[in-house]
């Protein structure tokens, strides 16, 4: 899953709910899903919003191969 | 034709037809060495199966030509006057016939633009070539990621576009992981090394865009970027590419294959995180509110719903026990009703039957006396009387004769018993 399709499936969940066309089962299911996307969108903002780190491409190498060895 | 004379007086040798020589002229033709030429190029125009062109210089000028499939599969496009091209060929000579004319040109087996100027033209011979052979679609085909978590950058090692890239990055509010890959990007190792930098940023896996950026400069400066290596790989990575390396007045092969092709490496950066990440977090917060509102509306609605349907239970009971009161009532009312009818009925059904039952006794007493008139009938029954021994006298005439004076008038009698009547004659005397 990507940040764009949680978004757009988020959006696509919050269109339904606002339609009042949803029964009470599919109301908690879409609810359910779309807090999981919800968390999802927001684990994938944190990601990009503690600091930026600045690698050279040497030691990126360099760090995947240690984890591979690891 | 007959051989004629020849010029009277003149010392060459001849007359010879003029086929035998233009043939023999055709076959020296063949014999001159084949060379290239470089010269302006003046008056081009393509026929059905050649082109056709002069190549000048200040000390002459030689009519050319080309098989046309051959020329345009250079993909040149037509040469425009004062194109300085290079030209590989021989002269070659069409000796003509009765019905064509004779041809001379030197026949042309390639062309390379040249001189001052070639580099766009040579740059716009391989950008044809590149999008003839669809390289240009493929990065334009991958999704550029709404939210990277890590970014490729290559370019070069202390240079303004590094800085560039940076601020861009955080107009965007991005704070993720950028990984360097410093290459030269403007000498002759530069494509190289700018190749090697992308195929390792796209293996590693992680890299979910790449930006090339560079800050601009000659079009001579920037033509490492127009290398054709380096647009196949870049046609070719599974990683979309973004370049910033040159200006719109100077747009570089680079920009044509890659995914986007920004004019500056802020805009690169800007490219890369397509949406501010600040703007994104209170979308996000804006989107899990109205989720949470869908959420207690739900629960609230589901909850008066429920609230209505506890209810109803009791008021059930309430209106069927109403009903079966007022039910009850009306078959107390109805059992009053049918105990009132049927003693009617009953009292009636008695009167009936006592009256019926009257009508049986003096039918029993009509009946006695009827028996007792009949045993009296009976017993007054003259055939009763006979059955005793006793005898019916009769008189001639039928009549009954009641006494003996009767008897011994009539003369004649007859005697009637039980079973028979005899006739009988009266003949004593009182």
């Amino acid at each position: 899953m990507t940040y764009e399709t949680a978004i757009a499936r988020i959006e696509e969940i919050i269109r339904r709910l606002d339609s009042g066309e949803a029964g009470l089962r599919e109301t908690l299911e879409l609810l359910r899903e779309g807090r999981g996307l919800i968390e999802f969108c927001a684990a994938e903002l944190d990601a990009v919003g503690q600091g930026l780190e600045e690698l050279r491409l040497d030691e990126l190498v360099a760090r995947l191969e240690s984890r591979n060895a690891a | 034709m007959p051989r004629p004379d020849g010029i009277p007086g003149s010392l060459l040798l001849g007359p010879f037809p003029v086929g035998q020589y233009a043939a023999k002229f055709q076959a020296e033709m063949r014999k001159v060495a084949r060379v290239q030429l470089f010269g302006e190029v003046w008056g081009f125009k393509a026929g059905q199966a050649r082109v056709y062109f002069e190549l000048r210089d200040a000390g002459g000028a030689l009519p050319c030509s080309m098989w046309r499939n051959e020329f345009e599969a250079l993909a040149t496009g037509p040469l425009p006057d004062g194109a300085q091209v290079v030209v590989a060929g021989g002269p070659a000579y069409y000796p003509g016939s009765r019905t064509s004319s004779p041809h001379f040109s030197f026949d042309v087996s390639a062309v390379r633009l040249a001189g001052e100027g070639d580099l766009l033209a040579q740059l716009d011979l391989l950008r044809k070539r590149l999008d003839g052979e669809g390289l240009f679609a493929p990065q334009k085909r991958l999704a550029l990621p709404a939210l990277p978590r890590t970014i490729g950058v290559v370019t070069g090692l202390g240079g303004k576009a590094r800085d560039d890239v940076l601020a861009g990055l955080r107009r965007r509010g991005w704070a993720g992981r950028v990984v360097w890959a410093f290459a030269p990007v403007q000498d002759r190792h530069a494509a190289p090394a700018i190749t090697r930098a992308l195929q390792d940023l796209a293996a590693l896996g992680e890299v979910d865009v790449i930006v090339v950026a560079r800050g601009g400069g000659s079009l001579a400066d920037l033509f490492c970027f127009c290398d054709e290596t380096l647009c196949r790989t870049v046609a070719l990575l599974a990683v979309p590419v973004i370049a910033s390396v040159g200006h719109h007045t100077d747009r570089t092969l680079l920009d044509d294959v890659a995914a986007v092709s920004c004019s500056t490496p802020t805009h690169a950066a800007e490219t890369a995180v397509p949406r501010h990440c600040g703007e994104a977090r209170a979308a996000l917060a804006r989107a899990a509110a109205r989720l949470d509102q869908h959420g207690r509306r739900a629960v609230l609605d589901r909850a008066r719903v429920l609230a209505r349907l506890s209810r109803a239970p009791g008021q059930h009971v309430d209106r069927q026990r109403a009903t079966l009161h007022q039910s009850l009532r009306e078959l107390r009312a109805a059992g009053r009703r049918g105990l009132t009818t049927r003693a009617e009925r009953q009292a009636r059904f008695a009167t009936v039957l006592a009256r019926k039952g009257a009508a049986t006794r003096t039918e029993a007493a009509r009946a006695a006396t009827l028996e007792r008139l009949r045993l009296a009938l009976d017993a007054h029954d003259p055939a009763r009387t006979l059955e005793r021994g006793y005898a019916l006298v009769e008189g001639p005439d039928g009549g009954v004769v009641t006494s003996a004076a009767d008897a011994r008038a009539a003369g004649a009698v007859r005697l009637r018993f039980s079973d028979a009547a005899v006739d009988a004659t009266i003949s004593g005397q009182p």
